[in-house]
């Protein structure tokens, strides 16, 4: 008898199990993908004023590695679907990846009452009139970066007006024996791809906003558009002329952009966050590196933001207070310049900024600039990954035929229809 | 309380959190796998066989993804077992330097896959990578590669990491093998005259047997779930030419949300590992048998 009771007590303390470990209701548990350079001084430096606005509570944060985002949602969806959300995590800000979401997510309305930002912004992000994250920073997808001492060493007059002057001027670059065109698409971020593309696409006539609305609502096939092919007939001319480097498929993005701040490279094209990685690698703007929109661009503006989103089931005055906060000058202040980013905080100080995001802001406050939500916030989250394996069999077979585009079209009935 | 409850009570937790993550979530992943299941919130509907019907009729990708999923199986096993065994012989020589060289080639083991993958992945970079700087170094620049950059190369060049981080487990297998034959039969055909190549051609490595059949069970078993070097070095690019099974399924199911057609891409893996393990086991227990 006194051993079964043994038994049962042992049997019992090997079925309890792990407890729930819920957090206090003094910490916020937050997942986010800052951690290159640059972002993670950002972030880290936000936490600690939201801390000081709020001494009572403290931050648990879990950044997750991966430019983009995608290894983060992918952990995110796993908690959320085993009933265990976090307070609250960050995702790219548009309409079509926060609808790949919204079953999940709660409206905030009311809680980003007041909140000064363009009605255009507004509009980005609302799902059926009904906004789910807050956008913290505005960022430009359409940037050419480059080295200013290179291009001052091989006289290229800054800035490049058009696609055709670029490719001239890429064609000059890689005669003096340097990479033109610095790209970083590899370890599973070929959706970076989908940035060039944009970038090339915008400065073609029919590209840009008109193209790219009707593409990334699903109603344009790309074997049926022209301009799609006249977009890959760009991308394959820097291919097969060895305008870009030849690994970029092994380089994620920020290894890319290395290629252009260490002066093996004259030109990158990648958004503004970039700029928060020269700066951390103690590079000045406008002094080490340069930036323009993407040539024949500066009047389109693609961009997207970030945004921090509560998942449903969390109730928790501390995640309110945390959205609420975000939507202060003082966040967009303390977060944006160490990144590189542009406020949407209207009334936001302008003089926290250095000129390139003033150059930035400029264009996205002007009226005459078409603006075009990126990859990362118009289509459904899906669009990233199929599209970036179709543009990365692209680049590796740049041939323009029945087959590639067949494939792009396969590739949109993925995304779109199935 | 009977000695058989009491075995039974002492081995109920195990039985139960077994049949709870293995068996339990098979099953769910079963049901999954038959639902259009495609939001992060909601459940989906019955969709019957359509999932199956589209992976086998009109997915390019998964196609693609099984091939490979093969390719890189036979590459792994057809180099990681003789290489382990070859090693295996040379420990078993008593050659100079013996001890040192255990350790190198256990040494793989030891290593994470993230470690791996990011040494290999430096390794095989066609611009800075130490395979391509070497060979220019030389003066054979000539034969430099794209290594992972290209879409013809990139499978191999993960075989090639795999096969050095598991031919250690391979070597050690065998070198217990070995190691495990009797003295005698080994001093028997040197008295009957056999040279040291003929007594591991002919009696030594025949006796090795179980010894293959255990790094084969092994090795299959791993091939077929392969993940995190392909994801790592590779992402499955360019395009799809090292996508394999296990990198399409988390990417139909996590970066796409297709949760059902994601699930039955699992359940086709979990079939075609269970039509290749299943005869290896009751061979093997046969042959425990005999």
């Amino acid at each position: 008898m006194k051993r079964g009771v043994v038994l049962l007590v042992v049997l019992c303390f090997l079925l309890t199990g792990a407890t729930a470990l819920s957090s206090s209701p003094n910490e916020l548990v937050v997942y986010h993908w800052w951690t290159a350079g640059g972002e993670k001084e950002a972030i880290d430096v936000l936490f600690e004023v939201f801390i000081d606005e709020h001494p009572e509570y403290s931050i648990v944060q879990n950044p997750v590695a991966g430019g983009g985002g995608g290894i983060l949602r992918a952990q995110i969806k796993t908690m959320i679907m085993a009933g265990n959300p976090p307070d609250t995590f960050q995702i790219t800000y548009g309409h079509g990846m926060i609808s790949s979401f919204v079953s999940v997510l709660q409206p905030i309305d009311d809680l980003i009452e007041g909140y000064n930002i363009p009605e255009d912004v507004y509009e980005w992000g609302r799902v059926d009139g009904v906004m789910y994250g807050v956008p913290l920073n505005l960022m430009q997808n359409n940037c050419l970066w480059y080295n200013v001492d290179l291009v001052e060493e091989l006289g290229i007059e800054m800035p490049i007006k058009s696609i055709d002057e670029f490719l001239g001027i890429c064609a000059r670059v890689k005669a003096e024996g340097y990479i033109p065109l610095a790209v970083g698409a590899g370890m599973g971020q070929q959706f970076w791809l989908g940035t060039l593309f944009e970038a090339v696409n915008s400065a073609l006539p029919g590209g840009g906003a008109d193209f790219f609305n009707d593409y990334y609502a699903g109603k344009t096939i790309p074997s049926e558009s022209e301009v799609f092919a006249e977009t890959l007939k760009v991308l394959r001319t820097l291919l097969v002329n060895g305008f870009i480097n030849d690994d970029y498929s092994a380089l994620t993005w920020d290894q890319g952009s290395d290629l252009m701040a260490t002066g093996k490279a004259v030109f990158y094209v990648m958004g503004d966050w970039a700029k928060g990685h020269f700066t951390s690698m103690n590079m000045v703007p406008k002094v080490d590196f340069g930036y323009q929109p993407f040539p024949g661009t500066d009047d389109v503006f693609i961009g997207h933001a970030d945004c921090f989103v509560l998942p449903i089931g969390v109730d928790r005055k501390i995640a309110k207070d945390w959205i609420q906060f975000l939507t202060t000058v003082k966040a967009a202040n303390t977060f944006c310049p160490i990144k590189g980013a542009a406020p949407f905080v209207l009334d936001a100080p302008l003089d926290v900024y250095d000129d390139i995001t003033k150059e930035i802001l400029g264009y996205f406050r002007d009226d005459g600039v078409v603006k075009v939500l990126s990859q990362f916030g118009a289509p459904p989250e899906s669009y990233l990954d199929v599209f970036g394996t179709a543009f990365s069999e692209f680049f590796n077979t740049p041939e323009i035929n029945d087959n590639t585009l067949g494939n792009f079209d396969y590739a949109y009935a993925e995304v779109f229809l199935f | 309380m009977s000695k058989r409850v009491q075995i039974l009570l002492f081995i109920l937790p195990g039985l139960l959190l077994v049949g709870l993550f293995v068996y339990g979530f098979t099953a769910w992943t079963l049901q999954v796998s038959f639902t259009n299941w495609r939001d992060v919130g909601s459940a989906g509907d019955f969709v019957g066989l359509d999932n199956y019907i589209r992976l086998f009729s009109t997915d390019r990708v998964f196609k693609a993804s099984l091939v490979n999923t093969l390719k890189l199986t036979l590459v792994f096993i057809g180099v990681t077992i003789p290489l382990g065994l070859f090693l295996a012989v040379l420990l078993d020589l008593n050659l100079k330097g013996r001890q040192i060289f255990r350790l190198i080639f256990l040494l793989p083991l030891s290593f994470s896959f993230v470690a791996s993958a990011s040494m290999w992945t430096w390794m095989f970079s066609p611009q800075i990578g130490s395979i391509n700087t070497l060979l220019r170094a030389i003066g054979l620049g000539s034969l430099a590669q794209p290594w992972i950059t290209s879409d013809k190369q990139a499978l191999f060049c993960i075989a090639i990491a795999y096969v050095w981080q598991f031919s250690g487990f391979s070597t050690l297998v065998y070198y217990a093998g070995i190691s495990g034959v009797a003295p005698e039969i080994s001093e028997a055909a040197k008295i009957d005259g056999a040279s040291t190549l003929q007594r591991y051609m002919k009696v030594i490595i025949p006796m090795q047997r179980p010894a293959t059949l255990t790094v084969l069970m092994i090795l299959l078993m791993y091939s077929l779930r392969v993940f995190d070097l392909v994801w790592l070095m590779t992402g499955g690019g360019p395009g799809s030419s090292s996508e394999i099974l296990s990198t399409f399924m988390f990417r139909t199911a996590f970066n796409r949300n297709r949760f059902g057609y994601g699930a039955s891409v699992g359940i086709v893996m979990f079939v075609i590992s269970i039509l290749i393990v299943i005869p290896f086991f009751t061979r093997l227990r046969r042959s425990e048998y005999e």
